[in-house]
């Protein structure tokens, strides 16, 4: 399926970001603060603020947990937070770090007319394609992971600084690595691809991706509001839903690549 | 088998531009071809058609017997191009595009290294094969390009422009690089270039093309012949005989066309004999400059005279 030649069109897609410090930070910081900043915030308020408060009241009340006035309700609160609120959080990741690294990796090539040389080299367009779609990819999901992997570690270690506890991980968190997170980026991926062929630069190009990222801010105003939509089950629709979009898409984009659209 | 056949080659661009109409030409393997013409002739089209970039409108072509339209990455994968516009990554180093390039044509990662080192020193590279190309002068990432597209030893190289933004130097190695590469390695060299003096130093035989259309294509000789193939004798005298058909390039400057070496004698005697002094003497032929106007001038006296057949 995928030759030598286009590895090493990968490999030098994915170089490219990881050894540009501003770019790969620009492309951890958002993700970081997501997974790691608020999230803090949110566990020392939950963990320290008095019960009594008036903060923590109104969380109380959004979280429809009036009833449940025992000991654990700081745990509680975490544990909601963790696995009902961050997910949705969690969805831009993948939505960002793709559409950052698909117009770099397409615009950007014909932007700094590195495409034209790339072409006289013996890979098919289709190839060349491929290629780019799976750096990106590769890219999106390797932030997604770092990500997540950074925010399980300092979560886990404040909860159990503060309470003396570890907060149990739901399912969701996988349904989110293994299928959210690859269909979002593939979507993203192939929103941004589509516009390459008129867009003129990069920036104009990551435009596009709000297509994808309203629809995730509405799903985190739902939530935070209360209305706790949030289930696995939901989880696992939007992700096939996502992956099945994004392949329709894709295979799309992959026919209207042509050499004379892109050079002219 | 030819390099390269072109028979009947028409494109034109989706805007309705023809950039080249019906041409046909050949090439013969370790040839160097000069692809001669003004800018905007349709010198990068033809490349561009030649790899399979661009599909041509009507006709057909041939590198080493594979149709590139059909076939463009196995075309690809013996050719190597260096046009304009083809850029390489700014924040790699020169080695580090070379290493690139070498794998995306299928090397591998230490061939294409022993290989990139290796061209970077015959183009005098090598102190600043570390350094981000971004730092690279326009002469210098020329050459880089040159080196980029010969890292696979490809048995055509198309040069589209390859000395625009040289200094003299730069152009000296550069022609002597592709003079080595046509003798020792065989490669066929495809040069498109507006500087027609100097395609006339390096290459063995012309195409010559002017808005699209092939005027002529041929080595020197076979060009010549279409225009004027004997000696031009300038003479700088204070008198000419009277009954020789001269041009008068200056106050005592004359020119002579002659058929061959052997007429000259007779008219120097002549000047000396009705006591003319002679300062300077010098025969030289067409230059492929001249052959290149003299063949357009002709091009249009005929477009007049057709044109005007028709409107009788
Ligand atoms: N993509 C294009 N679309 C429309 N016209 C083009 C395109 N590329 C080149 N041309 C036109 O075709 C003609 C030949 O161009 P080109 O092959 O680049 O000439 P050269 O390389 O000899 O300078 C020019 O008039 C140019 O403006
Ligand atoms: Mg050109």
């Amino acid at each position: 399926m995928i030759n030598s030649k286009q590895i090493a069109l990968i490999k030098k897609d994915i170089r490219a970001v990881t050894t540009n410090k501003r770019l790969f930070s620009v492309l951890l910081i958002v993700p970081l603060v997501m997974t790691v900043f608020i999230p803090s915030i949110f566990i020392i308020i939950a963990g320290v603020v008095p019960l009594d408060s008036n903060d923590f009241q109104s969380l109380i009340a959004t979280f429809n947990l009036e009833d449940m006035l025992d000991g654990d309700l700081r745990e509680m609160l975490i544990k909601i937070v963790l696995n009902e609120l961050l997910p949705l959080f969690f969805m831009m990741i993948p939505v960002m770090s793709a559409s950052i690294m698909a117009a770099s990796s397409f615009i950007g090539e014909k932007e700094k007319r590195t495409l034209e040389t790339l072409l006289y080299c013996p890979l098919s367009l289709r190839q060349i394609f491929d290629a780019k779609i799976i750096a990106s990819f590769l890219i999106s999901q390797l932030v997604s992971l770092i990500s997540v992997a950074a925010m399980f570690l300092v979560v886990q270690l404040e909860v159990f600084i503060i309470l003396g506890v570890l907060i149990p991980v739901e399912i969701s968190w996988l349904i989110l690595l293994l299928l959210v997170s690859p269909a979002l980026a593939l979507t993203t991926i192939t929103i941004i691809v589509r516009g390459s062929a008129k867009a003129k630069s990069v920036e104009e190009s990551q435009q596009r991706s709000v297509f994808m990222v309203i629809p995730i801010v509405l799903l985190i105003v739902m939530q935070a509001s209360g209305l706790q939509i949030l289930s696995v089950w939901l989880l696992f629709a939007l992700g096939v839903i996502c992956a099945l979009v994004g392949f329709v898409l894709l295979k799309r984009a992959s026919a209207n690549f042509h050499y004379e659209s892109l050079l002219l | 088998m030819k390099a390269v056949i072109a028979e009947n080659l028409t494109k034109i661009y989706p805007s309705g531009k023809k950039a080249v109409i019906d041409t046909s030409f050949t090439l013969e393997q370790g040839e160097v071809f000069g692809f001669l013409g003004p800018n905007g002739a349709g010198k990068t089209t033809v490349v561009k058609l030649l790899n399979g970039i661009l599909t041509p409108t009507e006709g057909i072509c041939r590198v080493f017997d594979t149709d590139p339209a059909a076939n463009p990455v196995e075309v690809r994968q013996f050719s190597g191009v260096v046009t304009e516009h083809a850029q390489m990554y700014g924040d790699m180093s020169g080695l580090q595009n070379l290493i690139f390039y070498g794998t995306a044509f299928g090397l591998s990662a230490a061939e294409s290294k022993t290989r990139g080192i290796d061209l970077l020193e015959k183009l005098e590279l090598t102190h600043a094969e570390n350094r981000k190309l971004d730092t690279y002068s326009t002469g210098m990432r020329q050459r880089l390009s040159l080196a980029r597209a010969m890292i696979h030893r490809p048995k055509i190289l198309f040069l589209d422009e390859p000395t625009s933004g040289l200094d003299p130097e730069s152009v000296q190695s550069v022609n002597n690089m592709i003079k080595n590469l046509a003798e020792k390695e065989g490669t066929t060299i495809f040069l498109c270039t507006h500087q027609l003096r100097y395609a006339q130093e390096i290459c063995s035989s012309y195409g010559l093309i002017a808005n699209g259309d092939l005027l002529a294509a041929g080595d020197l000789a076979k060009l010549r012949a279409l225009i004027f193939s004997g000696l031009i004798v300038s003479i700088k005298s204070d008198r000419c005989p009277k009954d020789i058909a001269f041009t008068k390039t200056g106050e005592m400057d004359y020119e002579i066309k002659v058929d061959s070496e052997a007429e000259i004698p007779a008219i120097i005697k002549r000047i000396v004999n009705e006591e003319g002094n002679i300062y300077n003497v010098a025969a030289r032929r067409l230059s492929l400059e001249e052959i290149y106007f003299g063949l357009l001038d002709k091009r249009n006296a005929e477009e007049c005279s057709g044109k005007g057949a028709k409107n009788d």
